[in-house]
């Protein structure tokens, strides 16, 4: 019997015993070295070769992974480790660091209880990890730290014990100071900040493959000043032998990260939004492998024999083949086709599996990326894509008319693996419009297309994406159907910034129980009188209904709503979507008959009210900003600067930090596309950067007119504006 | 100067004769038929009967750009042909106004309609409808079986005593006419066991008039459109008769709803 299959068979052996079971991801700043720190500790499993750990990375299968030296898609793997005689089965997720791809981060948070955070001793907390906390934060993970590249403190920057010591208590407290904020107001989490005391905090060097942690410095009795001599000596595979990396890690997981039996009772009421007094939460809670089927799919992937692969965590019940089951907000069931795990990049078919572990299965046709799957109908869990909006467009052609129909299915595909792509089909003209996180995010996913699927294509330039938004209260507009026989009387006034974020959130939505809705709009800042009239949420805009006893009302306010969604869709300057609207219906009159008030009548009365009161509330173009951050030697950091003013953008800071100047500012996306050359140039490649998409900005009165010209043109709109948009 | 001309219920024979008369005599000649059509011709035929171009527009050219319309009105005579009376059922009364607006004189020339019809077929009488309500298909009012107003409105005619007149809906640009059948099964969903009464192909020389229990009329066959549904209240004996006698209705649905 090969290694492997023994493994295969111990997890198999260890997936009944969730007492015994860690899920976890690993998470970090881009560059941080994560995919390098699984490598290890799949070696330290037995799972891949011990030379080539650090050199092979495994976890990174897709050829433009190791290509490009980055992790792009979450990659599951599930191992065995002993610890204090007992074998624990370790689901681990690695996920990917750069911005870009942080859809996938948050996905793969919802599969797991523990979040290894992984910063580079060098660079300290950046950006990404602070967005990767929040991320595990929110949804009730909990972290522990380890500090990686220690060998660069002591063999680049020789720095003494007293040096590297007061380094890396400085990253520790950062990283305490971000768990403390982000969970202060979290009433079920008690205290996460990490310690080397508690020994929730590791140290070492991934690439060499050592590591010590508290627990393990008393356990081997090396101490700093060993490590420092052994590093200066560079007798780093001695280094390693003495104290493996992966047995610290794998130590630290089992011991400080909660097994599915002791998480669930607390990620449950966080992250399902259902009856806590009903059976299936309680199943949920108890990791009841004989309950009802719970899975929450958070990835889907598709393998060329297989075809597509569901994978997700099991919160009840057991995975079998053959089963029917519901798929959240489709109808009827899907049948298992088989069900297995991880093992790196390739999964293992299994007979079962039972709650608390993560499964991988086939035959969910129907299931994306953010499903619920259970044997009953239930409450879906709460959506997991509401951190990243896209701000980036590309549209992407077939090269050979062939190609056509099975370049629509790749890119349906390719948004059912990674929800935070929206693509738009055309079928008339066949240039198709996919949106995304970034530049790379949307140069990645078409370059997929080319080789995996083998389809030649043409792609446009990135186009940003806009917003529209009202900036002040509306007198009441009135909006006449074709008909004349129906009219529409509407207002619009900007939502508070704090609604909108609740509605961005996932917070605040129409799928939750009205009082909960209300309060939670309420707590944002929406007075009550209006959070109890709330008819309606279409992304982050509110539809009040004001109204007193009309008749038929109610029978039409689903065309009214049809064409308030219309509306909205495309706003009156450019057609790009409305955000933090508040609408409110004051009033209405109908025509007596239903077929006078029909489709045809409703939607072009509502659409025109709508747009006239935005033009009203003098909606304005919104673009996407990124906050940006250069690590640059001093005598770059002017270029540097000059980059980001000529960008239209702002330079908040700068300051200094070890050697290294770091300049933080905001710049526009659009500005932002090309940059990664400039700065390249114009540093002589000695900056280091990062962006993170941070929402939509107003842009200044005097660009609109030729941004919104430029839009309409290249979309066909004819380019006069309505006359009412007089006040650029 | 503007006229209505209703072109009655049937073919090119339906219009009045004065109707026949100014269509004939018009500079120009406008219709529509997104709510309404004749079964029995074609535009073509129309036009042929009676020697004149029609020009037919759409909803859109009716409602959101009646500039071409008013503007032929303003320079010579323009008559505005709609199946029925120009002014039942779908009304282009806001037409007539914008008409006035731009000081262009108007006049109507009435048409048969099928709200008549309905009463003339059946024998029940004009004074005993209600509220006339129109069935929409399914898909037309983004719900599921009869609209609540549907509903309301042949609750309050029968509390009342009074008959409901239903027009079926009509899908024009789809070439989709709701027939008799298809609107008894919607209704029998709501009221099971019901008297109706089926009037179809008014104005043709052999239109067919059948009262039944909804159920009953959902399962046949009333042949080609034009149809309506009559949902009647109380029954006068006269009502009673005709009904028997020109709709075979069964005797013992009439008998208990007879004052």
């Amino acid at each position: 019997m090969g290694r492997r299959k023994k493994i295969v068979q111990e997890c198999e052996r260890l997936m009944d015993e969730p007492e015994n079971i860690r899920n976890i991801a690993i998470a970090a700043h881009v560059d941080h070295g994560k995919t390098t720190l699984t490598d290890n500790l799949l070696a330290g499993a037995g799972m891949i070769s011990d030379e080539t750990a650090g050199e092979q990375l495994a976890m990174d299968t897709e050829e433009d992974e190791q290509e490009r030296g980055i992790t792009i898609d979450a990659a599951n793997v599930s191992m065995t480790h002993e610890y204090e005689d007992t074998n624990h089965l370790i689901n681990l997720i690695d996920t990917p660091g750069h911005v870009d791809f942080g859809g996938d981060v948050t996905r793969a948070m919802r599969a797991v209880d523990g979040a290894l955070v992984v910063v580079d001793a060098v660079e300290g907390a950046m950006p990404q990890t602070e967005t990767v906390l929040r991320q595990a934060l929110r949804e009730g993970v909990k972290p522990a730290l380890f500090i990686n590249k220690v060998d660069r403190l002591i063999s680049e920057l020789e720095e003494g014990p007293k040096e590297m010591q007061e380094r890396l208590t400085a990253v520790i407290r950062d990283v305490n100071d971000l768990i403390r904020g982000m969970t202060e107001e979290m009433d079920d989490i008690d205290d996460w900040t990490v310690s080397v005391e508690d020994g929730t905090v590791g140290f070492g060097s991934a690439l060499y493959k050592w590591g010590v942690s508290m627990p393990s410095m008393q356990r081997t009795g090396m101490d700093f000043g060993d490590i420092i001599d052994l590093e200066q000596a560079d007798k780093r595979q001695e280094l390693h032998e003495r104290t493996p990396l992966a047995d610290v890690v794998l130590d630290m997981v089992c011991e400080h990260f909660p097994n599915p039996i002791d998480a669930q009772p607390m990620r449950i009421p966080r992250v399902w939004r259902g009856d806590d007094e009903s059976e299936l939460a309680e199943t949920m809670r108890l990791v009841d492998e004989d309950g009802e089927v719970v899975l929450m799919v958070t990835d889907i992937g598709v393998d060329p024999h297989a075809g597509e692969i569901a994978a997700g965590r099991v919160f009840s019940g057991t995975l079998e083949k053959g089963q029917e089951l519901y798929v959240s907000g489709t109808a009827g069931t899907n049948r298992i086709q088989s069900v297995g795990i991880y093992m790196g990049g390739e999964r293992e078919e299994v007979e079962e599996v039972p709650a608390g572990n993560i499964a991988a299965v086939t035959g969910l046709k129907d299931a994306i990326a953010g499903s619920t799957v259970s044997s009953v109908e239930m409450t879906p869990f709460e959506s997991i894509e509401h951190i990243s909006e896209p701000v980036i467009t590309k549209s992407v052609e077939a090269q050979r008319m062939d190609d056509l129909p099975k370049l629509i299915e790749t890119l349906q595909q390719v948004s059912k693996e990674d929800p935070t792509i929206q693509i738009e089909i055309n079928e008339d003209t066949g240039e198709h419009l996919i949106s995304g996180q970034g530049e790379l995010h949307l140069e990645v996913i078409t370059q997929r297309i080319e080789r995996n699927q083998g389809i030649p294509v043409h792609t446009g330039e990135p186009i940003v994406v806009f917003r529209e938004a009202p900036q002040q209260q509306s007198r009441e507009v009135e909006g006449i159907s074709p008909n004349r026989h129906n009219r529409f009387y509407i207002s619009i006034e900007p939502l508070p910034e704090d609604v909108v974020e609740t509605i961005k959130l996932g917070d605040a939505s129409m799928d939750m129980p009205e009082l909960e809705r209300r309060e939670a709009l309420m707590e944002a800042g929406l007075d009550k009188d209006t959070a109890q009239e709330v008819e309606h949420i279409h992304n982050t805009n509110i539809l009040i209904d004001d109204t007193k006893g009309i008749q038929h009302l109610n029978e039409t306010m689903e065309l009214v709503i049809e064409g308030l969604e219309e509306a909205l869709d495309d706003g009156p300057l450019a057609a790009e979507p409305v955000q933090g609207a508040l609408i409110r219906l004051h009033d209405a009159r109908l025509h007596e008959d239903a077929i006078h008030r029909g489709p045809a009548q409703v939607i072009p009365a509502v659409r025109e009210a709508v747009h006239n009161s935005l033009i009203d509330a003098e909606i304005r173009l919104l673009e996407p900003i990124q906050e940006v951050r250069i690590d640059v030697p001093n005598d770059h950091m002017g270029a540097a600067s000059g980059e980001i003013q000529g960008r239209r953008g702002r330079v908040d800071d700068m300051y200094q930090e070890g050697d290294l100047m770091v300049v933080e500012g905001v710049a526009p996306v659009e500005e932002m596309i090309g940059f990664s050359s400039d700065i390249r140039s114009a540093t002589e490649g000695r900056a280091s950067w990062n962006t993170e998409n941070a929402g939509f900005q107003v842009m200044a009165d005097n660009l609109q007119p030729d941004q919104i010209t430029e839009i309409r043109e290249r979309k066909g709109m004819k380019t006069e504006l309505p006359e009412a948009i007089n006040y650029f | 100067m503007l006229t209505f001309v209703g072109l009655g219920l049937y073919d090119e024979r339906s219009i009045t004769v004065a109707g026949r008369e100014h269509l004939r005599a018009a500079d120009r000649a406008f219709a529509e038929f997104y709510t309404a059509k004749l079964v029995g011709t074609s535009i073509g035929d129309l036009e042929a009967h009676h020697g004149v171009d029609i020009e037919v527009r759409e909803r859109t050219g009716v409602e959101q750009d009646p500039g071409p319309i008013l503007d032929a009105a303003a320079d010579g005579d323009a008559v505005f042909l709609t199946a029925g009376d120009p002014m039942i059922s779908t009304t282009h009364v806001d037409l007539r106004l914008r008409a006035h607006d731009r000081g262009i004189d108007t006049r109507v020339v009435h048409g048969t309609t099928a709200q008549t019809a309905a009463s003339s077929l059946t024998g029940l009488q004009n004074y005993r409808f209600g509220k006339a309500t129109t069935l929409p298909f399914e898909r037309a009012h983004g719900g599921t079986g009869v609209p609540d107003s549907v509903v309301e409105t042949v609750t309050d005619n029968a509390d009342r005593g009074l008959h409901t007149l239903v027009y079926l809906d009509i899908k024009a640009a789809d070439d989709d006419y709701m027939t008799a059948d298809v609107a008894a099964d919607l209704l029998a969903a709501e009221y099971d066991q019901r008297l109706a009464v089926a009037v179809c192909q008014a104005g043709s020389s052999d239109p067919s008039v059948v009262a039944d229990d909804l159920p009953v009329l959902a399962d046949r066959d009333f042949g080609p459109p034009l149809h309506l549904l009559v949902l009647p209240g109380d029954l006068h004996l006269l009502e009673r008769d005709a009904l028997v006698e020109l709709a075979g209705a069964p005797e013992t649905l009439v008998a208990n709803r007879t004052i």
